[in-house]
């Protein structure tokens, strides 16, 4: 899947999922949902909480 | 480049041909002391503005793809902390509104009117530059990916 494709799916510009990739953005739970849903699998599989950043 | 993006673009060259716009009469009138005689040198602006205008028009309608939204809750985020920038910028440029004729004229002297209404203009032409250099900061000046 591109990064477009994930964007149109989520509903946001391709310019957020590249911030949110690169570290630079943290969604909003709403948004991370829509994302995990796109992907099927559980939040925890695709955002960690790490040192100093989400 | 996302919507919010190229509207920051388009605002910010708009208002830097608008400072353009408003020098041109005031170093015709007060410093050449003369105004142009012939229909374009007169009214060049006008022209540019239309054709400008057109231009912008494809340019800001065009989408990365059709789903793309107008904008989404980090395009939210940013343009909430331009605005803030540039309601700072405004306090800030009043202040100096103020502060510098009194050195210029003195504490009892006069200011023309029309200098007052140039002051204006310059203080909100300057907010939205200031708007706009905010948002394409935050977007890292509108890089391919709009990385920043």
């Amino acid at each position: 899947m591109t990064q477009q494709e994930l964007a149109d799916k989520a509903g946001v510009t391709r310019q957020t999922i590249i911030a949110i990739e690169a570290g630079g953005y943290s969604p909003s739970l709403t948004l991370a949902f829509k994302i995990v849903k796109v992907f099927g699998v559980s939040v925890e599989e695709v955002f960690q909480y790490g040192k100093g950043k989400s | 480049m996302n919507k919010t993006q190229k509207s920051a673009i388009f605002c910010l060259v708009t208002f830097l041909f608008c400072v353009v716009v408003m020098a041109y009469p005031f170093i015709s009138i007060f410093i050449l002391k003369s105004w142009p005689e012939s229909f374009f040198s007169r009214f060049w602006s006008m022209i540019a503005y239309f054709v400008f205008i057109a231009a912008s028009i494809i340019f800001l309608r065009k989408k990365q793809s059709p789903a793309e939204p107008d904008f989404d809750e980090r395009d939210d985020l940013i343009k909430k902390r331009a605005v803030l920038v540039s309601f700072v910028s405004v306090w800030i440029l009043l202040a100096a509104a103020c502060i510098i004729p009194r050195f210029i004229v003195g504490e009892t002297g006069a200011i023309p009117v029309y200098v007052l209404t140039f002051i204006n203009l310059g203080i909100f032409m300057v907010a939205m530059l200031v708007h706009s250099i905010a948002v394409l900061v935050q977007y890292g000046w509108g890089g391919k990916d709009g990385q920043g």
